[in-house]
């Protein structure tokens, strides 16, 4: 196969990820949104205003992840913006996060799709293995 | 310095034996080391949509052609970049199919950090006794 070929590879399809957990999602939503809680899974350091337009900014094992909450459906749903201040392959706005949190019984099933923003198809298909070297960075680091 | 590469830049010793020929995925580990050097990062960049000889390359760098050519190297070597030679040129391009393992790293990303998250959420939140066995 040659090079062009890969790079017609569906490689901007969003990133979807589940867990279920065993606590009740008014719980599990506090993860998402408060700085003390996002710290203990995601982020080293934290500021967050958990509303429509507020900010997110969070430090990804040495990554400076700037966002922005575009939904806040407290305790079923939160979308925000995700991006590498300086990083031209995933500036801040180019990625969107939702996370729907689904009670089931006295669990709490988190659904996370991580995809690109770009409505242009084609833009973003050509930038896609740019976003994912950027957002390998945290991987890396924790390698 | 050796002008072959060959003392290229220790933390790439164990990646692969050098080649021109194409080959298939490197290990995800020579592509994320490969890329964890911000010039690299841009070389790849600059060589991804179109070929470029190496002179061009390092004339976006304030690097000496040296350190330019050791950066090459290791991307060759991580299967990231193709190398072409012509004439006395040397051009470069970029391999997309190289990013595929680092890809399943990346896809790991999440995941990983759910997993997390359950595990920080059940333990601040116990519960007396798991009923469902969903842990």
């Amino acid at each position: 196969m040659t090079s062009d070929h890969a790079a017609a590879r569906p490689s901007t399809a969003p990133i979807v990820a589940s867990v279920r957990i065993a606590a009740p999602h008014d719980v599990v939503f506090g993860y998402f949104t408060e700085p003390a809680l996002i710290t203990k899974w995601l982020a080293q350091t934290a500021t967050l205003d958990a509303r429509p337009g507020g900010v997110l900014d969070i430090d990804v094992a040495g990554n400076p992840v700037r966002g922005e909450f575009l939904e806040v459906d407290a305790p079923h749903r939160v979308v925000f913006t995700w991006g590498v201040e300086g990083e031209a392959g995933m500036p801040p706005g180019s990625t969107t996060v939702e996370v729907t949190l689904a009670a089931d019984g006295e669990d709490t099933v988190v659904t996370l799709t991580h995809r690109g923003l770009t409505g242009d198809f084609r833009r973003s298909h050509e930038a896609g293995w740019n976003r994912r070297l950027t957002a390998l960075a945290p991987v890396a680091a924790q390698r | 310095m050796n002008p072959d590469g060959a003392a290229v830049v220790n933390e790439n010793a164990a990646v692969m034996p050098a080649s021109d020929e194409p080959r298939g995925p490197a290990a995800p580990d020579a592509v994320l080391r490969a890329l964890a050097d911000p010039h690299r990062r841009e070389i790849v960049r600059l060589v991804r949509n179109a070929e470029m000889p190496a002179g061009q390359i390092a004339a976006n760098f304030d690097l000496t052609q040296q350190a330019v050519s050791q950066h090459l190297m290791v991307l060759k070597r991580a299967g990231l970049l193709e190398e072409r030679r012509h004439g006395t040129r040397r051009l470069y391009r970029f391999r997309p199919a190289s990013l595929e393992p680092v890809r399943e790293l990346l896809d790991e990303f999440w995941p990983d950090a759910l997993e997390r998250l359950k595990g920080v959420v059940e333990r601040d939140h116990p519960r007396k006794s798991p009923r469902k066995g969903t842990k």
